[in-house]
């Protein structure tokens, strides 16, 4: 039985809707952790959104999602990992979105903000899946930059962004300006078993 | 002490996402712009959506296409979600085929003389005073130049095209191409038009670890103080999008494609 966090769904309640959160995770809960952050969002405060998925496929997300209960199909999911995958992309789900490849970084900004002006929701969160995966392809200065941009973009136009972190695996330079920029922590980390 | 009050051109504003902030308001009415890029890079479909824009404003707008018939690049527009082929049937959007026009002036001819370039910049003058034009497109004024051989009747051309639309209050971009061929020439193909434009919209790719990211800089527009910064650009339904490039990651891996 899958259970989700009830004290992120807490935590959430005292967030403005401008804020930009930091979930930190660990490899281990990470999934557990999104998907307790995402919930409340939709079900407790109606909201839309956009979910970037760096770490896994939009459609493995969306079926681990339902999976579990959780209906996803008025939320937004911009893809950056199928497009390396040659017929990664051979998907029927008009909700799915692919962006070519997480080096694109202001491709995904874009296509954000063009899904949030095509947007019915008045209210509307987007959670970065994961600070990590973009790592993988970005030098730091550059990430650190673009979360800097990020964040201020949707704190501007008043949608709430949630980052998904994994803070053992993150470096210093963006761990720190993470921790600058974000008017919010969640943090959950990694559940060590001895 | 009060500031000194500051003299403001009236603005074309063009309706396209964030180039008007870009450029503190818009183009500067009657201003002649150069939309330079390389293939792919978007200059036609920024130069639709400027017409586009105009029409839903309801002013009356026209684009002589040299480089793809008139209902190719009909359908084309057809990709954005606020145009509407009333637009067309309501003389809003008119749409001219530079070979018609070549062919009614009677210049169905490899190159062009002076009395040709007269004859020319007469019937474009006429067809925008005559609808009453206040958007004009040309795309592209490469192939239009080709078939004029010299440089100063080039130069000839476009400074006494700029001029009249100028006065008759037309905000005319002209569409370059620019080829890896041009080595002598930043912004344009033949380097005169780059000095005659009012302003210049570069656009391009920037390349990074393999992929292509378009992008937009306004290197130049008199009447009017504007970011000079690279901005990546998406074309979309709702047309084209554009956010400031990363400044870690607006050079090229390898030289720009431009000039390149």
């Amino acid at each position: 039985m899958f259970e989700l966090d009830q004290r992120i769904a807490e935590q959430l309640t005292e967030v403005a809707l401008n804020s930009a959160v930091q979930v930190r995770c660990g490899n281990s809960n990470a999934f557990m952790v999104t998907a307790s952050t995402m919930v409340p969002l939709m079900q407790m405060f109606e909201m839309g959104g956009v979910y970037i998925s760096g770490s896994r496929s939009a459609i493995e997300m969306i079926e681990a999602f339902e999976t579990i209960g959780i209906d996803v199909s008025h939320i937004q999911f911009i893809d950056l990992v199928s497009s390396g995958v040659l017929g990664g992309t051979d998907v029927d789900r008009p909700n799915i979105h692919f962006v070519d490849s997480p080096i694109m970084l202001e491709s995904i900004l874009l296509r954000t903000l063009y899904l949030l002006r095509t947007t019915a929701n008045e209210r509307n969160f987007i959670i970065l899946d994961s600070v990590n995966s973009l790592a993988i392809y970005n030098e730091d200065r550059m990430l650190a930059e673009y979360l800097h941009t990020f964040i201020n973009t949707f704190r501007q136009r008043e949608v709430l962004s949630v980052i998904i972190n994994v803070p053992d695996q993150t470096s210093p330079l963006v761990l720190s300006n993470l921790d600058l920029y974000c008017t919010d922590l969640i943090d959950r980390g990694q559940v060590v078993i001895h | 002490m009060q500031p000194a009050a500051v003299y403001t051109r009236d603005r074309c504003v063009t309706g396209i996402h964030g180039l008007d902030e870009i450029l503190r308001g818009g183009i500067p009415y009657g201003s002649t712009v150069l939309a330079s890029g390389t293939c792919g890079s978007g200059k036609t479909t920024v130069a639709m959506e400027f017409l586009v824009r105009g029409a839903l404003a309801g002013e009356a707008c026209a684009h002589f296409t040299a480089t793809e018939p008139s209902v190719k690049l009909l359908e084309n527009i057809r990709q954005f979600a606020f145009f509407d082929m009333n637009m067309v049937d309501t003389g809003l959007i008119n749409v001219f085929d530079m070979d018609v026009l070549y062919s009614w002036l009677g210049l169905e001819k490899s190159s062009f003389d002076l009395d040709d370039v007269h004859a020319l910049i007469k019937a474009i003058v006429d067809i925008v005073n005559t609808i009453g034009v206040t958007r004009l497109v040309i795309d592209s004024v490469t192939t239009l130049c080709y078939k004029i051989k010299s440089e100063q009747l080039i130069r000839d051309f476009l400074f006494t095209l700029g001029k009249k639309l100028s006065t008759l209050g037309c905000t005319t971009i002209l569409v370059s191409e620019i080829t890896s061929a041009t080595e002598n020439a930043h912004w344009s193909s033949f380097g005169v038009e780059e000095a005659i434009a009012d302003g210049i919209l570069v656009m391009g790719d920037v390349e990074r670890m393999g992929h292509l990211l378009r992008f937009l800089q306004v290197v130049k527009m008199r009447g009017t103080s504007h970011s000079r910064a690279k901005h990546a650009i998406e074309l979309t339904p709702i047309g084209v999008m554009l956010t400031p490039m990363l400044k870690w990651g607006a050079q090229s891996d390898k030289q720009g494609r431009w000039g390149a």
